[in-house]
């Protein structure tokens, strides 16, 4: 048997101590899973959070749609951020909505035609629209449809099973998708919304952090972490909202500097964040059924 | 080394003897192959005077060992007619024989530029170098009249779901894969082959490389991706000629051109990892997205990397989960067998993005007798796989690999030009 260097434990049972999982010794102990049931109260303050902010999307939605039929892009524009705002404080991070999720917030990446793409619709072909200067007459049937898929989303937030894994794992996910997608201008490019949404995004995991709060005090020690890393995420963004005249800079206008500190802080929220749900697991890691050792010819055939 | 590496080596030295690939290489394969011998650390200290033949049935750096330092090379032909074209590509080939070959660099008046950039010094070793010359479906368009004559297969790559396609980083009317042990031979050939082609060919984008080192435990363990596994576990054996001719070389006959016979098609995706989210995730989250552990990397329930994982036995996905990567990528059941490809990846490092992050991933290069029933077949399985958050294809192409050189008086793409 290989051992790692100065211990007599094989690489293997190394990384299952270092990951705490069930080795042949017996259980991880210091913390026990938390029974599902701990979940409800907090999923159902989550829920009706996240009802409010889908219902609040709908009237930005509709002053889009006047506006564009007015023919005022500045206001659209400004409607089209609003609504922005509302999804992105719904938390609703990786996909957790399906294709609902993807007609409302869908990038043109994996479209065969791009931005021309029929299939491109929602929030950010109206930003392509809004600010590649689009005539505005030919986006109003797109602001029509993000309005039906938003009371879709009305009705779905309110019903979308949300099991305790997916919920303790959402605390993190909203923000590594703000990482991904949003401080790296990947995501709307075109109206350089980044750090606003990084804002909505850090609020959105505070909401979910806030009802969890219950659960995680007395577990570990995952919460003062975090509690700290969204204070010092968002001192930082406030401070480069200031900077520039309290209004939200685009991704392109931040200083290096500015761009550094909130990155800085962004990933070391996250790093903190990443303990929240092994701090929330409601049942051990399963042991893995073992696979029957490998018959000897096998290895002697492919030499 | 995986098991196809090993039995690649030790098939080249049978074959090949002393005159083919140097002895340090070929020794270190047999040593290798007994499983008593101690690990050899055999990419990293191979002989610099390794050699892979530039000509033969079928291209180099295809079926041949991945070597640990990799340069992908799009390029656009800008040449002006057919004729010039066909001079760039001779000379491509020529320039690349002799490099793979191994040159000393002649004397020379000293008022003149040096005929080598003599970043290798005077005697320019093979160092293992392959260069896979290959050709993109815009190379068929109506400037050269070679439209009738594309490989029937030969497509612009498709962007797939969760692709996030940069132009800047995708397709390209040619494709050279260039690829030797050390990164100096990868550049120094890089930049030869491009002096006598100004004229004929542009830069289009570029994408390097590198193996990680062999560690062991055993001569035959794989070399690890940049998220930490094993890659390269799984792979047909390309010992087996019988298996190529099915899964990799495009056979005579069918509806394809005659002269694309004993060529294959290559897959490259430039696949960015998100590296600083998965390093968040827990370790047996990471095991059951790919479905391997990632120390040993064996199949999960495993302990040994060779062990096959049998489905069957597992229909509920109790040990491996029904959506894990390997699972999905290859079911192996007996109607999804003829979608198995040859994959060659190699890990990329270039810089970080506007947002701190570290931009890694993998060069994923894979060759196929046909993209639409193998390569586009697994990845659309894949689509929404669990790992599929943490990655994001950002540019890569369709090319058509021709069959091999005849010798010196031949050169890659002959075929295709001939009346
Ligand atoms: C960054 C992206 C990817 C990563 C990190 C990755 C990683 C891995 C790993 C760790 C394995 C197991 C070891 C092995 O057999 O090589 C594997 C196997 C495999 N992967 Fe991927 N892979 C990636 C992309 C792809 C893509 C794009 C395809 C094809 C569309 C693909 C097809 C396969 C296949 C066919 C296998 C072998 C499955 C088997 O035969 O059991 N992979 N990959």
């Amino acid at each position: 048997m290989t051992t790692v260097a100065g211990s007599a434990s094989s690489p293997q049972a190394v990384a299952d101590a270092a990951a705490m999982r069930p080795t042949a010794a017996g259980l991880r102990t210091e913390i026990s899973p938390l029974s599902p049931r701990a979940f409800r109260a907090p999923v159902a303050r989550y829920r009706a959070y996240a009802a409010r902010e889908a219902d609040a999307m709908q009237a930005p939605v509709g002053q889009l749609a006047t506006a564009l039929r007015r023919g005022d892009r500045g206001a659209a524009q400004a409607a089209w951020g609003r609504a922005c705002d509302r999804y992105l404080l719904l938390g609703a991070a990786y996909r957790a909505l399906g294709p609902l999720d993807r007609a409302i917030d869908g990038m043109p990446g994996g479209l065969r035609r791009g931005v021309a793409d029929r299939r491109f619709a929602g929030l950010h072909r109206l930003e392509h629209g809004l600010w590649t200067g689009a005539p505005l007459a030919s986006l109003v049937p797109w602001a029509v449809k993000l309005a039906r898929d938003v009371h879709t989303l009305r009705r779905v937030v309110r019903t979308i099973p949300i099991t305790p894994l997916d919920y303790a794992t959402r605390a993190h996910e909203i923000l590594e998708d703000a990482q991904r997608d949003l401080v790296s201008g990947r995501a709307a490019p075109w109206s350089g919304a980044g750090v606003r949404a990084t804002a909505d995004a850090s609020a959105a995991t505070a909401a979910v952090v806030g009802t969890l709060v219950p659960l995680l005090q007395g577990r570990g020690d995952a919460l003062p972490p975090v509690q700290y890393g969204l204070r010092r995420l968002d001192a930082e963004l406030a401070s480069v909202r200031r900077d520039h005249g309290g209004r939200w800079p685009a991704t392109g206008a931040l200083t290096r500097a500015q761009h550094e500190r909130v990155d800085g802080r962004l990933g070391a929220v996250l790093e903190s964040l990443a303990a929240v749900p092994g701090a929330l697991e409601t049942q051990l890691p399963r042991a893995i059924p073992a696979l029957p050792a490998l018959a000897a010819p096998k290895r002697a055939a492919t030499r | 080394m995986s098991v196809d590496r090993r039995a690649f080596l030790l098939r080249s030295a049978a074959t090949l003897g002393a005159g083919g690939l140097a002895g340090a290489t070929a020794q270190q394969a047999l040593a290798g192959s007994s499983p008593t011998t101690a690990p050899a650390s055999s990419g990293a200290t191979a002989a610099l005077t390794a050699r892979v033949p530039f000509d033969g049935a079928h291209q180099a750096g295809v079926a041949s060992p991945p070597q640990d330092q990799m340069t992908l090379v799009a390029l656009d032909a800008i040449a002006g007619d057919r004729s010039n074209l066909v001079q760039g590509l001779q000379a491509l080939s020529s320039r690349a024989r002799q490099l793979a070959q191994g040159t000393t660099m002649p004397e020379q008046e000293v008022d003149e530029p040096p005929a080598d950039s003599g970043t290798l010094g005077t005697t320019i070793a093979p160092d293992g170098l392959t260069v896979t010359i290959a050709f993109g479906a815009s190379l068929f368009d109506d400037r050269y009249g070679l439209a009738r004559r594309q490989p029937a297969r030969l497509t612009t790559m498709p962007a797939f779901p969760n692709d996030d396609l940069d132009p800047a980083r995708s397709h390209g009317d040619l494709l050279l894969q260039i690829a030797a042990q050390r990164r100096d031979t990868v550049i120094h050939t890089l930049r030869e082959l491009m002096r006598p082609v100004r004229d004929q060919f542009a830069l289009r984008w570029t994408l390097d490389g590198f193996q990680s080192a062999d560690r062991g435990p055993t001569p035959h363990s794989s070399r690890r991706n940049l998220f930490g596994f094993r890659d390269g576990t799984a792979n047909p054996d390309v010992s087996d000629a019988a298996l190529l001719d099915q899964l990799v070389w495009v056979q005579p006959g069918a509806e394809e051109p005659g002269w694309t016979a004993g060529g294959t098609y290559q897959v490259v995706r430039a696949i960015r990892m998100h590296v600083e989210f998965w390093d968040r995730v827990g370790l047996r989250e990471q095991e059951s997205m790919i479905g391997r552990s990632r120390d040993a990397g064996a199949p999960l329930g495993g302990s040994d990397e060779l062990q096959a994982p049998d489905y069957e036995a597992d229909p509920k996905g109790a040990r491996i989960p029904l959506d894990a990567h390997i699972r999905l990528a290859r079911p192996r059941s007996a109607s999804t067998e003829s979608q198995r490809i040859l994959r060659r990846g190699w890990n990329y490092h270039r810089g970080f993005d506007a947002a701190g992050q570290l931009d890694q991933g993998l060069a994923f290069v894979a060759f196929n007798q046909d993209p639409r029933r193998q390569f586009a077949t697994v990845q659309e399985r894949l689509a929404d796989e669990p790992m599929a958050d943490y990655v994001t294809p950002v540019g890569g192409g369709y090319f058509f690999v021709p069959r091999g050189s005849r010798g010196a008086a031949d050169w890659v793409g002959s075929g295709l030009f001939a009346a």
